[in-house]
């Protein structure tokens, strides 16, 4: 159980896609000048990243392993994630509509997203067994959604504060996530 | 040729990646613990982003519209499975020390803006130099930023120390948060250059906004 | 080598065929002309029909029939006449409007009663003490409705929103956000409008600017077709019944305003009751009156 929670901490906090893995910035500096936004993209992210990390899991174990095929790994899941968004936004469009209007612009750009198909390569290369690749998906999506939830407010506030004409925008938004980065590191003591 | 020459050249400064515009994000700030890393990162880049262009270039008008976005992402991934064999063969260091972010060059929204923004409309001959250009100022600038932090954070560039004994490395620069801080100031500096430039010729900077994520077109996939 | 195209090559296959099996299954009937419509609108999304987004009435028009064709002012009559065209319906008459500002304090010379150094927006110095001008029926200059405006149509001159009537496509984002509620959407065509909105008292307006509608209702009394009210606490003129009259009552609420605040649309500049009569002898000549702002 502690196991768990640690790994939690440890994808939330310490190794924080964002922050600490770089991983997903386009979305990160582009989704994060509303709050509204940032959730809608956030709970995006979380949803895709569960559904495709343990399909890309089985297509590593049951097909590309046993054909000895492991260098098609990238091509490979880039197809699977692209056809599944595909998937999951003509599902919501039928299923859900309401989740389909709050979510639906936002699964196109996932295709793109690094943070889902990093998350789907970094459990590979740390050999996870298939029900810890889902949690720490979980984990991880969970991590962006705070990281861009964060930066979002605190942007809405920069708005309306004096900063030099320079510093505007993405410049202001990446030293702002430096110092959250140096917050998030902190972390690292508990574990 | 003027044209060729004008497509590759604005990639080395008027519109450099990431600097200018917002693209390719994600590596810049990985892989620029040291110039060395930035370096082989970017000389991965121009091959794939240069052979991408080529290859969309020449389908571009056999591609359906509405699964454009499919083909140019199985483009670029083969293209990437190339790369990686090629490093795991012949510099099998660099390729551990980029780790994932070999891979990650698939969805690096620079090979898939470019194809969107520039690919996809323009004969082959300028596709090949807007990727060679773009390729280029984008190993430029993660050379660039790479041998900054290697520079204060190690104290070293390539490799080869610069310093006394006496130096003592400021770690920050290496870790995460620098990264974010350094491209940052980076960020700030072109922009303060481009406001000079527009008020010297007397225009008013704030009609320039300045480049944000849009130049990834990133956004406006997957909706025709 | 074999193998490696084999798998790939059916990995391609199912997901395509999973993918044309769902666009089947999960199909939703969606209405071809929705597309068609959304495609003919601009795509500006600014809100002027009165839905959310060029989508939302694309698929308005089509679902409900008492939605007219010719919301779309941003548009015109020009894409009004295709959105009919695709939705079957008759093009409304999509008056085009424009957006104008009640306050010529430039001309009033109106006090400040202090200097504000706040943030630089409208709605934060509305705030303090209903901002800074002596009147609280001004513009208060820090272009609050610039910024809502999409298509560049605005800008601030000597602390006075000015509109471009060229870019104006009378979308109507700038009336909401103005704090002192001095923008209101007028039709291009309008004969006569009041120049202040102020709804102050005849003594309170005298005080603070010469430029003021004083409130006393001469105009509302000479209009002979009752086309000018006072309800909401300043003068309101219907314009769409005041165009519907036309010009026989020969602009009779202009003569009957003792400051001139109401004024024919054609008429610019500081106001002198002679220009603004020669001004009204020229419109109906030309006949087509335009809108300054």
């Amino acid at each position: 159980m502690m196991e768990y929670f640690l790994l939690l901490i440890s994808a939330v906090f310490v190794n924080n896609v964002v922050l600490a893995q770089y991983l997903g910035q386009c979305p990160y500096l582009g989704c994060s000048k509303e709050k509204g936004v940032s959730i809608g993209m956030g709970a995006a992210v979380i949803f895709v990243m569960i559904l495709a990390t343990p399909i890309t899991w089985l297509i590593q174990y049951k097909v590309l392993v046993p054909l000895g095929l492991d260098y098609l790994q990238t091509i490979m899941f880039i197809l699977v994630i692209a056809a599944l968004v595909q998937l999951v936004e003509m599902f919501l469009k039928k299923a859900v509509p309401p989740l389909y209007s709050s979510l639906g612009i936002f699964l196109p750009l996932i295709t793109t997203n690094c943070a889902v198909l990093g998350v789907a390569i970094v459990v590979q290369r740390e050999s996870f067994d298939l029900g810890t690749s889902t949690y720490y998906a979980f984990a991880t999506g969970l991590g962006f959604m705070l990281a861009l939830i964060l930066l979002a407010s605190i942007r809405e506030r920069l708005e309306i504060s004096r900063l030099p004409l320079s510093m505007k925008g993405v410049p202001a938004a990446l030293v702002l996530a430096g110092i959250m980065s140096m917050s998030f590191m902190a972390f690292a003591g508990m574990i | 040729m003027a044209s060729m020459w004008k497509e590759f050249s604005k990639g080395l400064w008027a519109e450099i990646p990431p600097f200018r515009l917002m693209l390719g994000l994600c590596p810049t700030l990985a892989v620029t613990k040291s110039a060395n890393n930035g370096l082989g990162m970017g000389l991965a880049v121009i091959f794939v982003l240069a052979l991408s262009n080529a290859v969309i270039s020449l389908i571009r008008n056999i591609i359906p519209k509405k699964v454009r976005i499919a083909c140019y992402i199985a483009i670029a991934a083969s293209l990437v499975v190339a790369v990686e064999l090629l490093m795991q063969a012949y510099t099998y260091p660099l390729y551990q020390q980029l780790g994932i972010f070999v891979p990650l060059i698939v969805v690096n929204c620079i090979i898939l803006g470019r194809a969107e923004a520039f690919a996809g409309k323009n004969p082959v001959h300028l596709s090949i130099a807007d990727g060679l250009g773009m390729g280029i100022g984008f190993t430029m600038s993660l050379t660039f930023l790479g041998a900054l932090r290697e520079v204060l954070g190690y104290g070293t560039l390539f490799g080869h120390g610069l310093f006394g004994p006496d130096f003592h490395p400021v770690h920050f620069m290496v870790e995460a948060p620098g990264a974010f801080v350094s491209l940052g100031l980076i960020l700030a500096g072109m922009n303060l250059l481009s406001i000079r430039k527009a008020l010297r010729r007397g225009e008013n900077p704030a009609d320039n906004p300045m480049p944000g994520c849009e130049s990834c077109r990133g956004c406006a996939m997957g909706r025709d | 080598m074999l193998t490696s195209v084999l798998t790939l090559l059916a990995l391609g296959f199912i997901a395509s065929v999973v993918l044309a099996v769902a666009s089947r299954v999960f199909y939703v009937e969606e209405d071809p002309r929705v597309e068609a419509i959304a495609e003919v609108l601009p795509g500006a999304n600014c809100g002027g029909c009165g839905f959310a987004g060029c989508d939302a009435y694309a698929a308005a028009v089509i679902q409900d029939s008492a939605v007219s064709a010719g919301l779309c002012c941003a548009g015109g009559p020009e894409v009004a006449a295709k959105v009919a065209d695709l939705a079957g319906k008759a093009a409304g008459n999509a008056e085009p409007q424009i957006s104008f500002r009640r306050c010529v304090k430039d001309q009033g010379k109106v006090q400040k009663k202090f200097e504000y150094q706040g943030l630089p927006s409208c709605a934060a110095a509305a705030q303090v003490e209903n901002g800074a001008d002596a009147c609280k029926f001004s513009c208060l200059g820090f272009g609050d409705c610039v910024k809502a405006c999409g298509f560049g149509a605005m800008y601030i001159e000597n602390d006075l929103v000015q509109i471009d009537p060229d870019k104006c496509v009378a979308c109507g984002a700038c009336i909401n956000v103005c704090p002192n509620a001095i923008l209101e959407m007028i039709p291009r065509r309008a004969r006569v409008q009041v120049f202040c909105s102020t709804k102050d008292k005849m003594k309170d307006v005298m005080n603070v600017c010469e430029a003021g509608c004083i409130n006393c209702g001469k105009c509302v009394k000479k209009c002979p077709a009752g086309v000018i009210s006072q309800a909401e606490g300043n003068i309101h003129i219907d314009h769409a019944a005041c165009l519907a009259y036309g010009p026989d009552c020969e602009e009779a609420c202009v003569d009957a305003c003792p400051r001139n605040i109401l004024r024919m649309m054609c008429h610019k500049g500081a106001a002198v009751k002679a220009d603004a009569a020669a001004a009204a002898a020229a419109a109906k000549a030309a006949e087509t009156p335009q809108a300054n702002a």
